[in-house]
């Protein structure tokens, strides 16, 4: 048996834990633990705010010079717009060279700043901010947290090397792309969209997960904010991919390049069995005003789920070829579904200029509900 | 005779002891949980990805359900608020619930607004909608305003907001409630970050706005309530929002998604029949019936929250208000449990079944019940001399530093996270709160829970109610 030492002042309460029932014994033990546990987290506190003081003092200090510095060489720089290299043109960085850059925050400060300014700016100017990047040699930093065994520095690199334009090799992010953690396959997808030199859109023909929401907002960012990038023809991966997201996703590149070489794969979409991916399909057609399609919609129309027949009703608005106003006049008035009446009526408004007769018409025989919502359709200060 | 009472005694003290032991554990889980959500919250998320989203033309549309309720005095100040919320495609929706002030009047000044023939669709049944509003002054595009009969409930307000909502995910809040910029962007990210479930709603933290300094609405300064019955309240809002419902949210068990501000998603609210105008907790009853409607459909849904305060209420700062607020929650509660008791421990309904609602029911419900009879019992034992008292003043000693702890975890979880409030002293402040908490403030909640049980045991009227605001101005 080991024999404990116990200070004098604490003997008392030893033999009341050691003549103790369980119950008590515990409460005793668990009475320590709290105690101990609610000091650790006051000086957990105290600590983590001393800390974050001390960091705000410190950027209130650096940023400043920091944002003078970038703006005095780069934005307000005269030989910025003289020069049309000027990935060449070689900066002053006397005035960085004199802030302790040794230091690892710095540095992060420094990258973050200049980050930000290039999210801010296009042409020569982002091209000046990327060489005094690398002229600091921070890209060396960011390099390093590539080499990182943790998903959050690989992240951070991978942003910086988007945010910066750096090139780096297919083979280092490839493997990325098809990682196990989420965020870290997202950052690589996005960097390899935005930096790879052979093929951007390659992981489109391989990604077998789905293409989460979020992942999309941030392609499409990158997709459409990338110069120089070579915008594929989409209808490649609306007819071969077996993955739906990127069908999906292709569906709004399309619309957003206004591909109408894309057109005929699209209306082969019309036959696939998921109607959600048939209804984006018909969104997309109606966006592009594909005026062809309207009589395919129309025939496809009594056997489609609601969401589809919203989305042709929508879709004859949009195109306003004005050749279905009958179609549009016939569901309007004997539909029972109120969705599809106020979309009928909508897409009859847009059709306003070869129908303004027969909305008169409506106006004047229609009942208080239907008439209601037309008014609802017609009416700008609404807008859904 | 005796030998059943030392028995009956004997049974009654381990239940205790068993129930006091698993409660223990469940909030150390609960803590230990949080902490892991957090800091995934953390790891993922940045400013960055904010600003792309608010600029993206593929963010999904949002409607704000904002009812409103004899709210003249802050109306004009909070409905600017929502106007400068940071979102590509959302519409407000304020649903003035017949309100006898000039709520109404003041909102037709202000905005210019004008009635509109307004194709209005009640999906759900609620007191009929007198006009619908639009602005005419371009800059207020995204208000519209339902003037309706008083419905005697927020829920029929919400209801009709909800029969006339645009997009497919609706915001729900308190009209007079102050929310961040970036409330939005922040409640759509976990459904678009979400991998194979369906999010079905969304809740962030809850702070108390009593003494934050608001200029136009907006948040301008944070800061712990200076009266202390409005900061125990936002000691316990840290607790359950940050340590509680992150910890359940990290295992997708969260029980409830507060009124304050939730987003959630119209089609399985109106499916499951929106919210419920008698029920007094209509918010965690909405919830419980969407997970019963996502259950019976077959539907793999997830519900999350975000550790980040994204909403500043008024507290009441007065007993009589206090009382009338937690009567009516705990009412809520055993009418919830009453009217769903078909889900308890029933495994059709999964965790909700499993987890959620025998929690609520042996430590929500059961709870004031149990602290109840242990005082009176604790009395009685005092009475006839048979309590020990060193061991009964070291089992209380225990439950006190527990609590403690427990809160100050929170307190910590929070101030790692976002280092919210500008100096030390009224961090201290807050941190000085939980050891009167369970003296002081305690009672008062079992109190209250256990007038609202009698409540809905004698079916009491009772409608939503005034809570005399004092408003948020600015500093002057």
């Amino acid at each position: 048996m080991l024999d404990i030492q116990v200070p004098a002042f604490l003997e008392p309460a030893m033999n009341t834990f050691r003549y103790a029932p369980l119950a008590i014994q515990l409460a005793m033990i668990f009475i320590v633990i709290a105690a101990t546990g609610t000091l650790l987290a006051y000086f957990s506190i105290l600590r983590s705010r001393y800390l974050g003081y001390r960091r705000d003092k410190r950027l209130s200090y650096l940023l400043p010079k920091v944002d003078n510095l970038i703006i005095e060489e780069v934005l307000t720089n005269p030989e910025v717009t003289e020069t049309s290299y000027s990935d060449q043109l070689i900066l002053n960085t006397e005035g960085f060279q004199e802030l302790p850059m040794h230091k690892k925050w710095v540095r992060e400060a420094i990258t973050g700043r200049i980050m930000h300014f290039r999210r801010n700016v296009r042409g020569n100017m982002g091209q000046m901010l990327r060489s005094l990047y690398m002229q600091l040699d921070l890209d060396k930093d960011t390099m390093k947290k590539m080499k990182s065994g943790k998903w959050e520095k690989k992240v951070q690199a991978l942003t910086e090397f988007i945010n910066m334009d750096m090139s780096i090799s297919d083979v280092t992010i490839l493997p990325l792309t098809n990682s196990r953690n989420r965020e870290l396959r997202a950052a690589a997808r996005h960097a390899y969209i935005k930096l790879s030199k052979n093929e951007p859109f390659k992981f489109f023909d391989v990604v077998t997960e789905p293409l989460l929401m979020w992942d999309q907002v941030e392609l499409f960012r990158i997709i459409s904010s990338t110069e120089d990038i070579a915008i594929p023809n989409f209808a490649r991966w609306i007819t071969y991919s077996s993955n739906k997201s990127v069908v999906s996703f292709c569906l709004k590149l399309i619309v957003h390049y206004n591909q109408l070489p894309a057109v005929p794969a699209v209306i082969k979409l019309l036959d696939t069995k998921d109607h959600y991916l048939r209804a984006n399909a018909i969104n997309c057609l109606g966006k592009l005003r594909v005026p062809d399609v309207e009589e395919k919609l129309v025939s496809l129309y009594s056997s489609q789920p609601l969401h589809c027949q919203i989305e042709i009703l929508k879709a004859l608005g949009r195109i306003s070829s004005g050749r279905y106003i009958d179609f549009l006049k016939q569901e309007f008035l004997h539909s029972t579904d109120f969705d599809l009446r106020k979309s009928a009526a909508k897409s009859l408004v847009k059709n306003e200029w070869i129908a303004s007769q027969v909305l008169r018409e409506l106006i004047d025989t229609a009942n208080p509900e239907n008439l209601r919502i037309l008014k609802h359709c017609m009416n700008p200060l609404i807008k859904y | 005779m005796s030998g059943i009472l030392e028995t009956l005694g004997k049974l009654y003290e381990s239940t205790l002891f068993v129930y006091g032991l698993v409660l223990l554990i469940v909030y150390a889980l609960l803590a230990f949980f949080s902490m892991l959500a957090i800091r995934s919250y953390l790891r993922k998320n940045n400013d960055h990805q904010l600003d792309v989203l608010a600029s993206s033309p593929m963010a999904p549309g949002i409607t704000i359900l904002a009812p409103a309720f004899n709210e003249g005095l802050t109306i004009i100040s909070n409905v600017r608020s929502l106007l400068t919320l940071n979102y590509p495609r959302y519409e407000i929706v304020l649903i003035n619930d017949g309100s006898t002030d000039n709520t109404m009047q003041q909102l037709i000044d202000e905005f210019k607004m004008v009635v509109v023939e307004y194709a209005y669709n009640a999906k759900i049944r609620t007191q009929p909608v007198k006009k619908i509003y639009k602005s005419t002054d371009p800059a207020y595009s995204s208000l519209l305003v339902i003037d309706k009969v008083n419905g005697k409930s927020k829920a029929d307000a919400v209801n009709a907001g909800i029969n006339i909502a645009t997009f497919s995910y609706f915001v729900c809040t308190d009209v007079d409630c102050i929310l961040h910029k970036d409330t939005l962007l922040e409640l759509i990210k976990p459904v678009m970050q979400e991998e194979g479930k369906r999010v079905i709603a969304i809740g962030a933290t809850l702070r108390i706005a009593n003494s934050c300094e608001f200029d136009e609405g907006v948040m301008t300064r944070m800061r712990p309530p200076r009266q202390l019955l409005p900061r125990f309240q936002e000691v316990e809002y840290i607790r359950s929002f940050v340590l509680g419902k992150m910890g359940w949210s990290y295992i997708n068990c969260v029980p409830n998604v507060s009124g304050g501000l939730g987003l959630f998603d119209k089609e399985v609210a109106i499916r499951s029949g929106g919210y419920d105008h008698s029920s007094f907790g209509e918010d965690m009853e909405l919830l419980t019936r969407m997970c019963r409607y996502a259950h019976d459909n077959h539907i793999d849904y997830s519900i999350r929250y975000i550790p980040k305060t994204l909403c500043w209420t008024e507290a009441p700062s007065t007993l009589k208000i206090f009382n009338r607020q937690r009567t009516r929650w705990s009412r809520g509660l055993a009418q919830l449990i009453y009217a769903h008791f078909g889900m308890f421990m029933n495994p059709r309904y999964g965790k909700m079944g499993l987890i959620i609602f025998p929690f609520n029911f042996f430590f929500e419900l059961l709870a004031p019940l149990i602290e109840f009879t242990g005082v009176v019992s604790y009395i009685v034992l005092a009475i006839m001399g048979r309590i020990n008292w060193p061991y009964a003043l070291l089992l209380l000693l225990f439950v006190y530093t527990y609590s403690v702890m427990i809160t100050t975890i929170s307190i910590l979880w929070d101030q790692l996270s976002f280092r919210y409030y500008k100096s030390w002293k009224e961090v201290l402040y807050l941190c000085m709160t939980p050891f009167m908490e369970f003296l002081l403030y305690h009672p008062l909640i079992v109190v209250y829970s256990l007038r609202g049980y009698y409540y809905f045991l004698t079916g009491k009227k009772s409608t939503w109610g005034n809570m005399q605001r004092q408003g948020f101005g600015k500093k002057k």
